[in-house]
C-alpha cells in the first residue's frame, strides 16, 4: 500500500535558487507535486535566502515525466513551461506518481523507459559493428604484414642467412661438440649428404655438428648450420627417424623459416630494410635477435610446411616419409609426460594433427619403393656410452 | 571550517583552517603540511558511519586508496595543507543535495559529513572509453575538494553536452552519462582519433580537465626505465 503522506527526498532546479538547484522534501497529492527545501539545505543557507524560499508545485495534470541522472533511475517532473524541475531518485516515487495521476504519469514514464531501451540497442549495435570493422582492420593488416615480410625475404639473399646463423651460432655452448671424425658426427653427416641434394636450395651450406647433451633435441639455423643433441641420438631407433627429424630442420633452414621469425619479431621496418639493403643496421638488429630460442621457435603454420617439405626431401631421396611422424610417436609414447627433456617434442606441438597431414601428403606421392639407410645406428650408439 | 586555494592553477593547493573538534577526510598522500595539534585516523571507513571492509575494497577499484584520512583538529586554528598528485587545479564544491559522481583519481578530500562511496559504470563504458569501471560517489552535505590534471572548468549543462573521454572530473547526480560516438558514423569518429566520447544529458553541473592522465600515462609509460 502506498502511504499518501509520504515524503520524499529529491532537489528542484529553478532559476530563483541560488546555485540553480536545492535539495527539497517532495510530497505528492491527489493533484500536485509539492517540493519545499529540506531541512539540511537550509541549515547551509543565508537567513535572507531561507525567508524568500518558496515552495514548489506542479500541478500532476500538466506534469511531464522523464528519466535520467547518473544513475538512469532519477524522476525528473517538470512544468508545462519547462523552467521547474523537481527530481527524484527514491524508490516509490515512481508508483506514487503514477497512482495519484491515475495511471497517466506510469504510462508516460514507460514511454520513456522504452524509447531509451532503444536508444541503448541501436548505439550496442553499431559498437559491435565498429569493433568487428576494427578487428578485421587489424587482422588483414596483420596478414599483410606477414605477406610483405615473405616477399622482402624472398628478396634476400642467401648470404643474410648465413650471417645470422652464424651469428647465433656463436651463442652456442661448443665446448661439448663431438669431433668431426666421432662416429655419430659421421653418422649425421651422412645423412645429411643423403638428403642434401634434394633440398629446395641445394646450394645451401649445410652443416651439421652433434653436441653431448642429454636434452632430446636437434635445431636449424638460418643458413643451414644444424646441431643435434646425443640426446636425441640416443632414443632414435633407426637411421630414418634421425633422417626425419633432420629433413624437417633442413626444411626450415630452407624454407627461411628462421628470417621469418626476426622479420615478424623485427616487424616490417626491418623487412624493408632487407629490401634496401641497410645490412649494417640489420646485423645489428638481428644480433639482439640472434638467440636460438628466437629463431628456431615457428609458428605452427611453419612447422607443417616444414613437416611437408621435409616429408617431399625424404621421398625424393627413396627414405620413408612417415619417418617423421614415427620419432614422434615413439618419444610421445614412451616419455610424453616427462616435461623438459624433450624439448624437441615440446617444441613442436601438437603432433597427432601432424602425422596425420604428412599421412594425408604421403598419400598424394607416386608410389615407390623405399631403401633404408646403410647406416649403422647401434655403433654410434655404442660410441656414445 | 574555513579553506582557501593557494598557487593556482597550476600547482594548485588546499589549506584548510580548522577550529578544535572539526575534522577533514583525504585521499590517502594527500597531505603536504599540518600543525601539531592535528590527529590522523587511518580508516577504511567514512567518518560519516557508513563504509567498512567493502567500502574500502570497492574504493579501490575507482583507483582511490583503500584507506581514508581523517585529520581532526584537537586545538583552535591548526592548518592542514593538501595537494593533488598530478600537477592540476583544485577546486571546492559545496554538496548541498543529492550526490556528486567523481571520476576515481579526482577525488581530493571532503567533510567528514559526506558519504563517499563506489559506483558501477558499467564493462562498456570502461572497455570503449577508458574510463574506470567504478566511480566515487559523495553524498551529503558539505564540502567537497576536486582536483584535476591541468585546469579544470565548471560546466552547467541543460541538455547534451559532449566530453571526451579522460577529461571527466565530477558530475552531478541528475546529469545522465552515456557512451556514444563523436562522428556521425563510428567507423570516422576512430579514424578521426576522437574515438568514443562521452555525452552528457540532463540538467546539472560537469566538472572537466583540460589534459587527460592517460594520454599522459602513454606519452611518459614507454620512456621510462623498468624498475
Ligand atoms: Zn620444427
Amino acid at each position: 500500500m502506498l502511504d499518501p503522506n509520504q515524503q520524499f527526498r529529491g532537489g528542484v532546479f529553478h532559476s530563483s535558487i541560488p546555485d540553480g538547484r536545492i535539495g527539497a522534501d517532495i510530497r505528492i497529492t491527489p493533484s500536485e507535486i509539492i517540493a519545499e527545501p529540506s531541512a539540511e539545505a537550509l541549515t547551509v543557507m543565508d537567513p535572507s535566502q531561507v525567508a524568500r524560499m518558496p515552495r514548489w508545485v506542479i500541478p500532476l495534470s500538466e506534469c511531464q515525466v522523464d528519466l535520467g541522472g547518473a544513475s538512469g533511475r532519477m524522476v525528473f517532473c517538470r512544468n508545462k513551461e519547462r523552467d521547474l524541475t523537481i527530481f527524484c531518485e527514491e524508490r516509490g516515487f515512481a508508483a506514487m506518481l503514477g497512482d495519484r495521476s491515475g495511471g497517466m504519469l506510469s504510462e508516460q514514464l514507460h514511454v520513456v523507459k522504452k524509447r531509451q531501451a532503444g536508444e541503448n540497442h541501436r548505439f550496442r549495435f553499431w559498437l559491435t559493428v565498429g569493433v568487428v570493422a576494427t578487428l578485421l582492420f587489424g587482422v588483414i593488416g596483420y596478414y599483410s604484414v606477414l605477406a610483405a615480410a615473405r616477399l622482402a625475404i624472398a628478396a634476400v639473399p642467401i648470404s643474410m642467412d648465413e650471417k645470422i646463423g652464424s651469428m647465433a651460432m656463436q651463442t652456442i655452448e661448443k665446448e661439448q661438440k663431438l669431433a668431426a671424425d666421432h662416429p655419430a658426427t659421421k653418422f649425421v653427416t651422412e645423412i645429411v649428404d643423403r638428403l642434401k641434394p634434394h633440398a629446395a636450395i641445394p646450394e645451401m651450406n649445410f652443416k651439421v655438428i652433434v653436441i653431448e647433451s642429454s636434452e632430446v633435441n636437434a635445431f636449424a639455423l638460418p643458413g643451414g648450420q644444424m646441431v643435434v643433441y646425443t640426446g636425441l641420438l640416443k632414443k632414435a631407433e633407426s637411421g630414418e627417424q634421425v633422417a626425419g627429424v633432420l629433413a624437417h630442420e633442413m626444411s626450415h633452414a630452407t624454407l627461411r623459416h628462421g628470417l621469418q621469425r626476426v622479420s615478424q619479431s623485427l616487424g616490417i621496418v626491418a623487412a624493408i630494410q632487407f629490401l634496401i639493403g641497410d645490412a649494417g643496421g640489420l646485423l645489428a638488429l638481428g644480433s639482439q635477435a640472434a638467440q636460438t630460442s628466437i629463431l628456431t621457435s615457428y609458428s605452427r603454420q611453419s612447422e607443417t610446411e616444414a613437416d611437408l617439405e621435409g616429408a617431399r626431401m625424404l621421398h625424393e631421396a627413396g627414405l620413408d616419409p612417415e619417418s617423421i611422424s614415427a620419432f614422434f610417436d615413439k618419444l610421445k609414447k614412451e616419455d610424453g609426460d616427462i616435461p623438459g627433456v624433450l624439448v624437441w617434442v615440446s617444441s613442436h606441438p601438437l603432433h597427432e594433427q601432424r602425422i596425420e597431414s604428412i599421412a594425408k601428403f604421403k598419400s598424394t606421392l607416386a608410389k615407390k619403393e623405399y631403401t633404408p639407410l646403410d647406416l649403422d645406428l647401434a655403433t654410434v650408439k655404442e660410441s656414445l656410452k | 571550517m574555513q579553506y582557501d586555494l593557494v598557487c593556482r592553477p597550476a600547482s594548485t593547493a588546499v589549506r584548510f583552517a580548522l577550529d578544535a573538534g572539526e575534522s577533514i577526510t583525504c585521499e590517502v598522500g594527500a597531505m603536504i603540511a599540518m600543525s601539531s595539534g592535528i590527529t590522523v585516523e587511518t580508516t577504511s571507513k567514512s567518518r560519516g558511519g557508513g563504509g567498512g571492509i567493502m567500502k574500502g575494497i570497492k574504493r579501490m577499484f575507482t583507483g582511490e586508496n583503500f584507506f581514508l584520512n581523517h585529520f581532526t583538529s584537537q586545538q583552535s586554528q591548526q592548518t592542514l595543507l593538501i595537494g593533488p598528485t598530478l600537477l592540476g587545479d583544485c577546486i571546492h564544491h559545496p554538496l548541498r543535495s543529492g550526490s556528486m559522481v567523481v571520476q576515481g583519481s579526482s577525488w581530493l578530500a571532503s567533510s567528514s559529513s559526506i558519504d563517499i562511496d563506489a559506483t558501477w559504470r558499467g564493462f562498456t563504458s570502461a572497455i570503449f572509453s577508458g574510463e574506470s569501471m567504478f566511480w566515487v560517489k559523495c553524498s551529503g552535505t558539505g564540502d567537497l575538494f576536486l582536483s584535476s590534471y591541468g585546469a579544470i572548468y565548471p560546466i552547467q549543462v541543460d541538455g547534451e553536452y559532449t566530453v571526451d573521454t579522460g577529461h571527466i572530473v565530477a558530475f552531478e547526480d541528475t546529469l545522465q552519462f552515456k557512451i556514444g560516438k563523436a562522428g556521425k558514423s563510428l567507423i570516422g569518429s576512430f579514424l578521426g582519433g576522437e574515438g568514443l566520447v562521452c555525452k552528457f544529458q540532463g540538467q546539472g553541473k560537469l566538472y572537466c580537465q583540460s589534459h587527460n592522465p592517460p594520454s599522459l600515462g602513454k606519452l611518459l609509460g614507454p620512456k621510462l626505465k623498468p624498475r
